[in-house]
């Protein structure tokens, strides 16, 4: 389990991180999402020691990531897939860090199979493309079996192939008991794979649910309902604590009452309904409208004990 | 830490750009060395005979010199390489503590240099024997203790601005400020050279250059570079820790 504390980290005098706090925990993918620029990636290298905090701290079963015994099998992570010298071989690249750790090399060989690199095995990493480069960074990520697995933006350069598989993997990994903390700045790369979603924006944190509750609470999520008078049925539900965001002869977009609700009231006045449907943005949409910072969404503390424990 | 260097380790010889690098620094440094002993004539104004064995034995050993100036550009291009291809972010997942990868690197680099070190003397030596024997003239002999301190003292040199290039590397951040660093270290006993006698005095004793040429046994006593062996040796492990030390809390606060 990794604990993150009161993270922060100030470059001069931008701050790229700002008082972050979360948990990750086993047996779930969890998505790290914010634009460009948010902080994702800093805060990644903050949990594996690449970046020294400025304030807070984050400890990995308890310790620091410095400190571990053998970090290989608590961490694996894939940071930047161009982290490499381009002159050596994707087998060569891998054993280097096999031997540094004191991994086999049969277990090389058994993750160049995995990522699909075996026959290419023997070429330069120069020679790789993107997506292939991102491939061996997996690979490097998963060569020590570590409890917990970090990618940073793990799908830029996947083929669609790629990109299925690597769904595929994440999931397998989390079955097995594994953390999986995947970060993207599209919602549409993590929303297949995730259940639980971390936003981040500016270095805050603005939201930290699991994707359903986050899809939910949407502020954008409204009713869209059309009746015989619309301009009477308009008043009528404000009355009962509707918010009517926009109203034209044809529909009314209804927020804070729910479809029963508007139901009930249209039947106890008597209003025909040509219309009730309930609009839910994408998440995409919702991400984005998120990260405007529109939306405060951190849902407190014991609400996420709780989600913790069901999971 | 064993793992750690026979990974760095691997990490030198993978490349077959560095294999030919040194396999080029030994057989360079050999030819340089006969080059030098073999135009006395020209460079000397004196034939070969009429040198001393000893004579013959240290011009062979000038190619060492050459040797230490490419192993310290080795040293740094390979090792800034790593920052620059940022094939560090991935090491230092592996070994996260900073100062055991440091040490590692110090340690490899020790290595390599003392390997590559005894591989180019032994073979200046038996260069030097060779022309000593085709001259007719009197062969140096390992026995003699000049020689041997001679022989001793030379390989130190590689060894010596091989680690403080590691640390250098580390402590600007950069291939070239090392490169620029050690090159500079080895070249201005030189410069200081050529100022007064009591600047000569003051400053030269503090450069490795007077203790390897202490160690070695080529300073004529009274001369501003000479030091007892003791005192060399301890003028060189303080350069090496001194950088280290500060090539150390440089890389710990580092953002990679
Ligand atoms: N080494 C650095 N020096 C100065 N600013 C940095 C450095 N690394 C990142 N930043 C800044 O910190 C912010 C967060 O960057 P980053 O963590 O890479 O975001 P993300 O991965 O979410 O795109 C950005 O504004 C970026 O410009
Ligand atoms: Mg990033």
């Amino acid at each position: 389990m990794i604990e993150i504390k009161n993270l922060t980290k100030k470059f001069r005098d931008k701050i790229a991180v700002d008082n972050l706090s979360l948990i990750v925990r086993p047996g779930v993918v969890t998505g790290f999402l914010g634009p460009n620029g948010a902080g994702k990636s800093t805060t990644l290298k903050m949990i594996i020691g690449l970046i020294n905090p400025t304030q807070g701290e984050v400890k990995i079963d308890g310790k620091n990531y410095k400190d571990l015994i053998r970090p290989i099998s608590k961490i694996g992570a894939l940071i930047d897939g161009d982290a490499v010298n381009p002159k050596f071989t994707a087998k060569q690249h891998l054993e280097l860090i096999a031997t540094a750790s004191g991994i086999s090399i049969g277990r090389v060989e058994e993750m160049l199979k995995m990522v699909g690199l075996d026959k290419v095995k023997n070429k330069q990493i120069g020679e790789f493309s993107l997506g292939m480069k991102q491939r061996l960074g997996i690979a490097t990520a998963l060569l020590g079996d570590p409890k917990t697995v970090i990618l940073d933006e793990p799908f830029n350069g996947l083929d669609v192939d790629g990109i299925h598989w690597l769904r595929g993997l994440t999931k397998e990994l989390a079955e097995q008991g594994k953390s999986v903390l995947v970060s993207s700045h599209l919602m549409s790369e993590i929303q297949a794979i995730a259940e639980r979603i971390v936003v981040l924006a500016q270095g805050k944190l603005i939201a930290d649910m699991t994707m359903e509750e986050m899809t939910n609470k949407s502020l954008s999520t409204y009713m869209k309902v059309n009746s015989e008078n619309n301009r009477k049925f308009k008043s009528l539900l404000e009355k009962e604590g509707a918010l009517i965001q926009s109203m034209n002869d044809e529909e009314l977009h209804v927020h804070k009452l729910d479809m029963k609700q508007i139901g009930i009231i249209a039947r106890n006045n008597n209003l025909a309904i040509y219309e009730l449907t309930k609009i839910q943005p994408s998440l995409e949409e919702l991400f984005i409208e998120l990260t405007e910072g529109k939306a405060d969404y951190v849902s407190n503390v014991e609400s996420k004990e709780r989600k913790g424990d069901r999971q | 830490m064993r793992n750690l260097i026979r990974s760095e380790f691997k990490k030198i010889f993978f490349l077959k750009s560095s294999r030919i690098y040194i396999l080029t620094l030994i057989v360079l440094s050999l030819v340089l060395g006969l080059i030098f002993s073999l135009t006395t004539n020209v460079t000397q104004g004196k034939a070969i005979t009429d040198l001393s064995s000893m004579d013959v034995l240290s011009a062979n050993m000038l190619g060492v010199d050459l040797a230490n100036i490419m192993l310290i550009i080795f040293t740094a291009i390979s090792i800034s390489k790593e920052f620059s291809t940022k094939l560090i972010n991935v090491s230092l997942v592996i070994t996260p503590n900073r100062k055991k990868f440091f040490l590692g690197k110090i340690i490899t680099f020790f290595l390599l240099s003392t390997a590559i070190s005894i591989i180019v003397v032994i073979l200046a030596y038996l260069a030097s024997q060779l022309i000593l024997t085709v001259n007719d003239m009197p062969r140096v002999t390992l026995q003699d203790l000049a020689v041997r301190q001679f022989i001793l003292g030379v390989m130190t040199m590689p060894i010596f601005y091989a680690i403080i290039t590691v640390a250098a590397v580390f402590l600007f951040n950069s291939g070239a400020g090392a490169i620029t660093f050690s090159l500079g270290v080895m070249a201005l006993p030189a410069l200081i050279k050529m100022f007064s006698n009591s600047i000569q005095r003051t400053l030269l004793p503090v450069f490795p250059q007077s203790a390897i040429h202490s160690l070695a046994g080529v300073v004529k006593k009274g001369s501003g570079e000479s030091l007892g062996t003791i005192a060399s040796m301890c003028l060189l492990l303080a350069w090496i820790i001194m950088t280290s030390l500060a090539a150390n809390a440089k890389f710990q606060k580092q953002d990679i």
